[in-house]
């Protein structure tokens, strides 16, 4: 007899099934326009680092950063050019910028923070140096900030 | 304390205090049930972003949040085969007594040493803070341990073999 | 205790026991390596028979195990050992020595005998050495004692050395893991200037030593380590020497797993500790559960079922 009709996944006929996409609005933009906007922002962050300017960087990283199925490399892109800003700040400096930060951009720095924190060894990523941030970050923004970390739907 | 472990503690001890804001939550899929959303995981509205706070490769932890449970993960450093072995002893023989550690899971989730699982219900009967701090306690413990463990393993193998070859000399 | 002691703790307390007070008895224990014992009076209250049961018996007999304890024991050793057994001895309580250190001795003599009977192949090697000394070259026999199922101990003499090869098994990982920091200590504490003159030891795993290279039949699993002890001729000089080496080098295999064995006890003993120390720090969570006491219509007490 045949029982692969067991097999069939029966959910994804029903109406009321809640799908990935239903849990948060999709950026507006196109794929291919948010990659070239993240190689834009890391042009710009590079310039804005030399001038030392991190808390600017870091806004303009932060800034409509991408989320969302099919952007991978652009995720990666931000997180890549975060990480060196973070890397390059001194650590008694930390404390003072994520002050000035915007209470969005927060949000989306811890998002970033625990990114990559999830992949230790990635790139540059440095558990030490991510979680200085983190320490600082929560001091300055609240336990809220990582709730809302966990419970925005809108991945980095 | 070390300079990293520290920061990594206090990452750990915010993220499990944001985490543990638990509800009470009957299944959405089976009637007149209430199970650990985490650990079913059948309706993904209720489950929330998993995060992770890592120290380096071999030390992290990954808290899995959802609305009536969290899930806490944790990886303990081995750096090598005897430290390997004495971890996988102990946290064996913890979760052999699971029991009377409500929180503990009996298995460890994929890729980690220990798990635990921490339910509305635990949340309801228990001080939060007290068991964010329990789980902090264990953390720095249980690498202190297996330290002292290999120390006394080592010691215990050198005195062993110098009495031993110093029969010889009689 | 540190050291294993090389005799008999039974038949050294029931012998000195049936001295003073003679009874019949019928015993049957156990020592290191499965050797068996039974002790017995088959005949009179006064006259016992102590028998044992060897696993490398037939081998032993090939290094000449008959000739040392008819050193050891004369006449006391029976010409047929009882059925079962590879030896007995027959031990008059009546013509014991009287009581003193002289009989303690005796006494002492007696337990012993497992170790005079694995003495054989070594005190062969060692008069082997001499030999081979005098003739300045040549090689000894590759003697080897299958003491235990899968585990050998390998004596071999050399004109200017006695090189005894341990091989040992490690039942389960963490014996393996354990065997091999202790292996590896007994390696490194020879550097202890106190120890100097110690012998050599040398240990592998899996890897045999070349002495024994080309015998057939050798395990290859990570679970075999091989410890490998050079005998230089101090170790053996006079008689006194000689036998406590033997005595001492004989009990290795079983001195390194009592110790394993005792590690793993100690580390279980502390994680008993310790999981009850986190055990109180979880308790301290605890609310205290709010205990009032709910009566029903007609005044009893409620009880949840």
């Amino acid at each position: 007899m045949e029982v692969n009709f067991r097999k069939i996944d029966i959910d994804q006929y029903d109406e009321d099934v809640l799908l990935e996409s239903e849990l948060y609005e999709p950026d507006p933009r196109d794929p291919a326009q948010v990659i070239s906007d993240a190689k834009q922002k890391a042009a710009t962050v590079r310039t804005s680092l030399a001038q030392g300017d991190i808390a600017g960087a870091l806004s303009i990283v932060l800034e409509d950063a991408p989320y969302g199925p099919n952007v991978e490399e652009a995720k990666n892109l931000t997180l890549q050019t975060l990480v060196s800003i973070l890397n390059s700040t001194k650590a008694t400096e930390i404390s003072g910028i994520v002050k000035s930060l915007s209470p969005d951009t927060q949000d989306t720095l811890m998002k970033y923070l625990y990114k990559g924190m999830a992949m230790p060894g990635w790139g540059d990523v440095s558990g030490s140096v991510l979680l200085g941030w983190h320490e600082k970050l929560t001091e300055a923004a609240g336990t809220g900030c990582i709730v809302r970390a966990m419970t925005d739907r809108r991945l980095v | 304390m070390s300079n990293t472990l520290r920061p990594y503690l206090a990452a750990v001890r915010s993220t499990l205090t944001a985490a543990l804001t638990l509800e009470d939550f009957a299944s959405q899929v089976v009637e007149r049930h209430n199970k650990p959303e985490v650990e079913v995981a059948q309706s993904k509205e209720v489950l929330l972003n998993p995060l992770t706070i890592s120290r380096n490769e071999n030390e992290r932890v990954l808290i899995e949040p959802s609305v009536n449970s969290i899930r806490l993960s944790i990886r303990i450093k081995q750096a090598d085969e005897i430290e390997q072995q004495l971890c996988h002893k102990f946290t064996r023989f913890m979760m052999q007594r699971a029991e009377s550690f409500v929180v503990l899971r009996r298995k460890p989730v994929k890729g980690y040493d220990i798990s635990f699982l921490i339910t509305n219900n635990h949340t309801d009967s228990m001080l939060k803070h007290k068991i964010v701090d329990f789980i902090i306690q264990f953390m720095e413990e249980v690498d202190k341990e297996i330290s002292e463990m290999k120390l006394s393993l080592n010691a215990r193998a050198r005195v062993v073999a110098e009495s031993y070859l110093a029969a010889f000399n009689s | 205790m540190i050291l294993l002691e090389s005799h008999n703790y039974i038949i050294q307390t029931t012998l000195a026991e049936k001295c003073i007070k003679p009874s019949s008895l019928d015993v049957q224990f156990v020592d290191f390596d499965g050797v068996r014992f039974r002790l017995s009076t088959p005949e009179r209250k006064t006259s016992l028979l102590l028998s044992m049961n060897i696993r490398c018996w037939d081998e032993l007999v090939k290094y000449g195990v008959d000739a040392v304890l008819r050193r050891e024991y004369g006449g006391r050793v029976k010409a047929e050992p009882e059925p079962d057994y590879n030896v007995s001895l027959e031990i008059d309580l009546e013509q014991m020595p009287p009581e003193g250190e002289e009989r303690d001795a005796y006494i002492k003599s007696i337990a012993l005998l497992k170790r005079n009977a694995l003495a054989a192949p070594f005190e062969l090697a060692f008069n082997a050495q001499k030999e081979l000394e005098a003739a300045g070259s040549g090689q000894g026999d590759l003697m080897a004692l299958h003491y235990r199922d899968e585990e050998v101990i390998y004596v071999q003499a050399s004109p200017d050395r006695v090189t005894v090869i341990f091989s040992t098994t490690f039942k389960e990982e963490t014996d393996r893991i354990f065997g091999k920091v202790f292996l590896q200590e007994f390696v490194d504490a020879r550097r202890l200037p106190t120890i100097q003159s110690a012998p050599q030891v040398l240990y592998t795993t899996r890897e045999p030593p070349l002495e024994i290279r080309h015998l057939p039949g050798l395990t290859d699993s990570d679970d075999v380590g091989y410890v490998t002890f050079v005998l230089f001729p101090r170790h053996f000089a006079n008689a006194a020497v000689a036998s406590s080496t033997i005595s001492h080098i004989q009990l290795f295999r079983d001195y390194l797993h009592y110790h394993i064995k005792c590690s793993k006890a100690y580390m279980h003993s502390r994680m008993r500790h310790r999981v009850s120390e986190f055990q109180k720090v979880l308790n301290r969570a605890k609310t205290e559960a709010a205990t009032v006491d709910r009566k029903t219509a007609s005044g009893r007490s409620m009880t949840s079922r």
